[in-house]
Parts: structure tokens; sequence; C-alpha cells
């Protein structure tokens, strides 16, 4: 199955993917997926289209709202790339551990460095944060500023 | 009076083992430092660490037994170097030889183990506690072939006085040749005793830190290194004794020279030992003992007994 | 002290187990291990966010320290990744330095592993051994790069020094040296006794955790996963070079051990192969300072295992995200489940079986107050009741002790 198969099967299966998914490499394929139906994909390309192994999981502030991104692998070739768009406030992603527990310590990931709130996740240690860093302080968040850089731009 | 108290303090007592067991620990790590690859130790390292460590403040744990605490590693001290006394160095009889005295020094050899597990149990560290059990546990698998094979040696020599083996030893050489095997055990669970790889596992510094001796600083630790090189020097010693053609019917005044030589022989063995292994877990080095060396040692028992009937004495 | 005595072993945040500070709390019932948990994230430095403050060049640096022994694989994909985005092709003779580079720091960082899991498991000769054979390689790193570790040898668009014909002999005599001995290291793992009690059977980890924890390199590669990005989605010149993917069926410490061994004579010989194929040509190219808006997810095997980077530029000089995601945050938990049912011996051993590197699976942040907006100085009394607490938390009490040391302290 090659990256022109896969696009193919996504679009044909999930309607709203049309035009969503775009192969900008070889062996790399992103695609646009609306949160509600993030599970049903990501579901569908783990079990039915063998992309077993999650490369990572990604999060960025895109200034007006959140995306997380999901790197999935096959056969260590070919990467799928999932992308979920979260609104501003309260941002909010549903725990994907129940298909692959590795995804455990990306999501807690999520939720120190970017406060997004991962529905389901099993209580545990934080990570990576130290365990007094001060609550609501995301600091991968655009508008967060490290001391030296906020000390920087009062400067500059 | 007066000559025991030099017997016990200066020769062969504490002072001399003390010097003697800085150049064994010296032999064993330049040794080591030369097959590695590596330079070593200047000569004084051992004497300079010993002083470092003495000269250093001492920590005692909040939780821990204080009395036990610091009396261990002095017990441990005094154990090993008082059995130093029934072992022949000068001459072929020692100090205070006497006819069971084998019995004695394994005793007390067998003595600073249990310190060692007073210590670390009273220490009341994690590390400190799991080391001090493993170390006990340590000393029910090596101990048995040890004192097995020795009462081998004693049966054909017949006589339970170690002054008494080396004498009949030194007139019949041809029946040393009857230990090798009995030699060989007791050179592995020397190894068991002194905590050394592949055995070193009351001490592995990957899981345990330092196993009892976690807690230990200072003057504390430096009596605890100081009883660990005694313990090698009066082992060495005692397996020279038991097994090695000591006297070899030579002028006395060759005996001292060549039971210095015979006891680095020993230590440098160990130390090529040390060196090619990896450290075995708890439970191999036990199934270890039990499934090789104790049959070989009852193996060495049994070979004796039926020398004795047969050979000539 | 817990129930039916159990007892709760903290290994680290600092232990001579671990070369890195990493908290593993360990449950053990006699030497039995029957519970273990990891916290990670002592070495969070703020990477990710600082590269997102600085220029593409400056963040090459910067990336670079991401991990001392992996640096080239951390810089590499990195400067993948802005190259792909500014749609830049770097020359064919970059491409082989940088697979030089990168094989070089393979056979390097693979011999450490050798010694350091010589070390664990208490063979110290093992150790000396193998950081000898190393000192041959890190001193050709330095000839060539001009450092031993942080090679600082990749710029976007290309590399920074060249390789002359003198250095390409050095290389080739060395590698000669370097095979010998690993052909006497291999003959020495599949031999000796108690080297093979201590790993065989140990941390072992089915085919199939193996995939749904996510292990990758040469974790994975013991467990039968023969995935390889070398060759599965080649990058740099690997696409022109000749070498097997080195997988076993082993799952345990042992087949981890093989497969590291086996890779490193696959480096020599792709070694060998850069050096008779490499082209003449310039070493690099101009590209701009501002890159053009756009997103890519590279890849690249370093020797830990399958290195992500992640980096979306927003046309400006500086990038708007870069997420590096290290191989042993893909590793690590798969720790726990390799430690079950084991013997506290095992553990130092089935740690380092999966070559943690936890500055790289750390990343981010300096430690201040961002409320108050100045850094506090912790006086060591905070630190110390901090510590204590922390560890009631994990279920080790020193209540009795703090009581105790509070009345002398006078608190």
């Amino acid at each position: 199955m090659n990256e022109e198969q896969i696009k193919q099967e996504l679009e044909d299966k999930f309607s709203f993917l049309k035009d969503a998914v775009s192969i900008t490499r070889k062996g790399r394929i992103f695609a646009q997926v609306p949160l509600d139906k993030f599970e049903a994909v990501f579901a569908h390309a783990l079990k039915k289209m063998n992309f077993t192994a999650l490369s990572a999981v990604t999060g960025l502030d895109r200034g007006d709202g959140f995306e997380v991104i999901y790197h999935l692998n096959r056969d260590g070739a070919i990467v799928l790339n999932l992308k979920v768009l979260l609104e501003k406030e309260n941002p909010q992603v549903k725990t994907i551990t129940g298909y692959c527990p590795s995804a455990d310590i990306y999501e807690r990931e999520l939720m120190d460095l970017l406060g997004i709130k991962v529905d389901g996740l099993a209580p545990g240690q934080r990570y990576p944060l130290s365990d007094d860093w001060p609550k609501g302080e995301y600091p991968l968040r655009k508008d967060w500023k490290g001391p030296t850089s906020a000390k920087e731009a009062q400067n500059a | 009076m007066l000559k025991a108290l030099f017997q016990i303090l200066i020769f062969p007592g504490v002072l001399f083992l003390f010097v003697f067991g800085l150049c064994g620990e010296f032999i064993d790590r330049k040794l080591c430092a030369r097959f590695q690859n590596r330079i070593g130790p200047p000569w004084f390292q051992p004497l300079a660490d010993f002083i470092k460590l003495v000269s250093k403040e001492e920590i005692i744990p909040e939780e821990a037994d204080i009395k036990v605490f610091k009396l261990m590693p002095v017990l441990a001290l005094t154990a090993s170097s008082v059995s130093i006394l029934y072992i022949p160095t000068l001459a072929e009889r020692s100090a205070f030889s006497f006819n069971g005295d084998v019995i004695v020094v394994l005793y007390l050899l067998t003595l600073p183990t249990f310190t060692y597990f007073l210590g670390g149990w009273y220490s009341r560290g994690v590390y400190s506690m799991i080391g001090a059990v493993r170390s006990l546990t340590q000393l029910f698998a090596y101990e048995v072939p040890l004192f097995l094979v020795i009462l081998a040696s004693a049966l054909l020599a017949d006589t339970w006085s170690l002054s008494g083996m080396v004498a009949f030893y030194s007139r019949h050489l041809g029946y040393w040749f009857c230990n090798i095997i009995g030699f060989g055990v007791a050179l592995i669970c020397f190894l068991g005793k002194l905590e050394k790889v592949p055995f070193d596992i009351p001490e592995a510094e990957t899981e345990i830190v330092a196993g009892s001796f976690t807690e230990y600083n200072g003057r504390l630790l430096a009596l605890i290194r100081t009883s660990f090189n005694i313990e090698m020097i009066v082992g060495a010693s005692l397996l020279a004794a038991v097994f090695l053609p000591f006297g070899l019917n030579l002028w006395p005044a060759l005996i001292f020279p060549f039971y210095l030589l015979q006891v680095l022989f020993i230590i440098v063995i160990i130390t090529f030992l040390r060196l090619l292994f990896a450290r075995l877990r708890l439970d191999q080095m036990i199934s270890f003992c039990w499934r090789f060396l104790a049959p070989l040692a009852f193996l060495q028992v049994i070979l004796n007994l039926i020398f004795k009937a047969v050979l000539p004495r | 002290m817990h129930k039916y005595g159990d007892v709760i072993v903290p290994i680290g945040p600092q232990h001579p187990a671990l070369k890195e500070p990493e908290s593993f709390l360990i449950t053990l019932r006699g030497e039995k291990i029957t519970a273990s948990s990891v916290r990670l994230g002592y070495n969070h430095r703020g990477i990710e966010k600082a590269c997102e403050e600085r220029t593409y060049t400056q963040g090459v640096y910067l990336i670079e320290r991401v991990c001392g022994i992996c640096s080239h694989s951390h810089s590499t994909a990195f400067v993948q990744a802005v190259e792909e985005i500014a749609g830049v092709e770097i020359p064919a003779r970059a491409k082989y330095i940088r697979t030089l580079i990168a094989e070089l720091e393979r056979i390097h960082s693979h011999l450490l592993w050798l010694g350091v899991a010589g070390h664990e498991i208490g063979f110290d000769t093992l150790l000396m051994y193998t950081w000898r054979d190393r000192e041959v390689v890190m001193d050709l790193l330095a000839k060539l790069t001009g450092n031993r570790v942080n090679y600082g040898i990749n710029t976007i668009g290309g590399v920074r020094r060249d390789v002359s014909v003198k250095q390409k002999e050095e290389v080739l005599k060395a590698i000669d040296t370097l095979e010998k001995q690993t052909k006497y290291y291999i003959d020495l793992a599949t031999k000796e006794t108690t080297l093979l009690k201590r790993l065989q059977g140990v941390g072992v980890l089915s085919h199939e955790d193996a995939i749904s924890l996510g292990a990758v390199g040469p974790t994975g590669r013991a467990s039968g996963i023969a995935r390889d990005t070398r060759k599965d989605d080649p990058y740099a010149a690997y696409g022109e070079l000749d070498f097997k993917v080195i997988s076993v069926d082993n799952c345990d410490v042992y087949g981890r051990t093989l497969v590291r061994l086996g890779e490193l004579i696959e480096s020599f010989s792709l070694v060998r192969q850069v050096i008779a194929k490499i082209p003449d040509g310039p070493i690099t190219v101009r590209v701009p300072r501002k890159i053009p808006a756009g997103e890519v997810l590279s890849r690249y095997e370093a020797p830990r295992g399958e290195d992500v980077h992640y980096v979306r530029s927003n046309g400006t000089e500086k990038p708007d995200r870069v997420k590096v995601r290290a191989p042993t945050l893909a590793n690590v938990q798969s720790v726990s489940k390799m430690l079950e049912d084991r013997y506290l011996a095992d553990m130092p051993i089935v740690i380092a079986a999966i070559d943690p590197c936890f500055s790289c699976t750390d990343r981010l942040i300096a430690l201040r107050d961002t409320q108050t907006k100045k850094s506090n100085t912790v006086i060591w009394e905070t630190i110390r009741l901090k510590g204590i607490e922390w560890y009631k938390q994990q279920g080790v009490d020193f209540t009795a002790l703090n009581k105790k040391l509070s009345k002398k302290l006078h608190l």
C-alpha cells in the first residue's frame, strides 16, 4: 500500500476527509481531521491500515487555538500525521491510551506544557515539569515568556 | 605478659596486619588497574585513603542505633586481627597454638560478616538493610563448602591444630596434592568472604550503592576497610597454612619470607579471579555454591578419608 | 516499610546505577521486584521553547545540545527538517560527510553502552576495555570535527568542515583497529558464562509488548521489530549505501547486546563505503535566512533508536514550533514491563539496556517562579523539607526522622 492508496482509502472511508489529506513527500501524509471524528479515523488507521506505531504526539499553539498532531507510523516507512484543531478556551482531547499505551507520556506532555486537557487519562505522575511548577503556567503557549526572554523584550 | 602484648599489638598482631593489609590492597588495586589498561594508584594510595577517611567528620544517621553502629566496625577489626595469633607466620608453630585452633580461626573469621550484617541492619537505611540481608544470605552459601574442605585437610593431617597441619604437610610433601580440589573450592569461597566480584553481591554498587556500608563514613568506614584488608591477609594466611606446602622443611629464617610469598600469591589469584567475571545474582550465587562447590567439597572429604586409609603415613 | 514486608527502594534521582537524574521507585519483596514506577523530567531545560525564540541557525547549535552522546543525531534531524521546508537540496559530499559522522557517532555510542552494561553487572574489566577502544573513535571525531562531542559540523544547507585525503586514511586505519576489538567483544559476549547468566532471559519484552509500547531502535530490534529509519526512510547518503538491519528474536537484554554489537560491524562497513564513495564537490549551499511557511516531520536513526523532529515554520527567521521526540522517551515506557517479576540485581542492567539518555528525553524550561518574576533563592532547609514531603507521597516515610531532626534544628 503506497501513499496514494492510503490517501484514497482515507478519503473513501471518511467523506469529510475529502481534500483534507495531502502527501507532502514520499512517506509523509498529513490529514486534517475534525475533532469529533478523530477517534474513528485514528482507530481505523491503527486497526485496519496497519499504522501500529505511534511515533509521537505534538501539541502546538497556533495563537487562535491549539493543534495536536498524532504521528503514526506504518512499517517504519510511511508516517501519517493526523492533525486536530482545538479551540483556544478550554482545549480538550480524548485520550488514546486505550489504543496505544505508549501515548501516555506524550499526553502528559500536552497537559503540562500546553495546558490541553486529556480526557480519560489515568492519574499518574506529571511529565516533564517539576512538582512545584506553578498552576496555570503553560510554557509552550505563545503568550508565555520565560523570565529571560521577558526581560529581553522589555529592554528591546 | 609483655611478649603476649607484643604479639597482639605489633607482630603478628594489629600493626603487622595493618601494614601488610595496606600492601595487599595496593597490590590488588595496582594489578587490577594494570590488567584493565589503567595506570593505577601510587604505592602510598591505600595509606593516604586511610588517613583521609580517619580525618573526616563522622556522620551517624539519626535513625541508626548508635551503639551498634559504632561498635560493629571495631568488633570486625578485633575479630579478624585476633585470629592471626593462631596461624603460623614466623615459625611452623603459631603464637597461641593448641589442638582445635582451626575451629577458633574459622569462628573468628565468620564474626566480621555478622558484624557487617548488624552494622548494616542497624543503620536503618534501605540500601544498608538490603545489603545486610544479602551478606548474611551469602554467608550461608559459601561457609559450608569452605568449612568442609578445611575439615578434609585436617582429616588427612589428623590434627585440629593449624600448626600441626603445617608440620604434617611440610614433612609429607606428596600429601599436599591430595588437597588440590579443596584449594580451588576454598579460593572461590574466599572470594565470597571478601565480597569481591563475582560475589560482591552484598555491596553491589549499581544496585544498592555500598550495601551494608552505605551509611558509614569517616573513621568507622576506615575501620571497616582496614578490617576487610586484614580479613584478606588472615584468610590468605589460613589458606596458605591449610593448603600450601608451608614450611617445606626450610631453614627457620626462610619460613617468614616464604609465608609472605604464599599470601601474596593467593592475593594475586584473587585479583585475577575478580577481573574475569561479571557479578552473579544472589540466587545464581547460592545455587552455584550448593550445586558445584558443596559436592566438590564433599568429594574432597571422601577422597581424603580414602587417602588416609590407603596412603602410608 | 509496608505490609507483607514490602520495601520501597528509591533508585534515583541520584543513584550509582543511573548516569543521569531520573527517579525509579521500586517495590521489593525480598529480592523480587513487585512494582515499579518512573518519574522523568529532572533534566528539563526548555530547549523547545528556546528554539522558538531563536533563529534557525542558532537553533542548530541549541538542538545539538539536547544530548551529549547523540548530538549529531538531533542536529541532523533538525537541519534536515529545515532544509526540507526551505526546499533546499544539499550537495552530495555534505550528505556523505553527515553519514560519516553519524556512523562514527553510532560506533562511539554503542561502545559506550557496552562499557556501561559491563559496569552495571559488575564486570568492570569490560568497561575499561571498551572505553579504551572508544577513545580511538573519539579521537577520530575530534580530528574530523574539532570536538569529541557536540561536533558542530551541521549547518543549514550542508556541513561546515571538509574531510581531507589524509583524514580519510586515518579513519580507515582506526576502523580496522576497532573492528578487530569489536570481534573480540562479540566473542566474549557470546561465550563468557557469567555474562550470559546475567544477560539471558533478563528484561524480557515480548514482540507484542514492544509494538504496543512503541519500542524503537535496538530495544525494538531485539524484540523482532526489524525497523531502521536508515533503511525504511533513507536520509543523507543511506539510500546509496549497502547495509543490513540487525534484528533478533531473543527479546531480552542479551538480544539487545547482540543487536548493538552487530550494528557496530555494520557501521564499520558503512564507514568504509562512505570513504570509498564520497564524491568531490562543494560541501554547502546558501539557504535564505527566512524559511517559508510549512511543516515537516524529520526522522533519523540515532544510536538509541528513531529520533523524530517536527518543525513548523511561519515565514520568519524563527521557527514556530520545534518538537523533539528522543528515542529514550519511546523506550522508557517499556522499562516497567521489563522489570516485572525480576530481581533487584537485574534492575541496573534492564534500565541500562534501553541505553537511556534522559537529557535527550527531557527538554524544556528554566526553573523560576514566573508569577513573581524573580528567581527565588532556595535554601537548603526548603529542599530538605520538600524532599521529605515528596518521598512521603511516594510511600517512603521519614516522619520519625523528621521530628527528631526538627527538634535538633529548633524548627
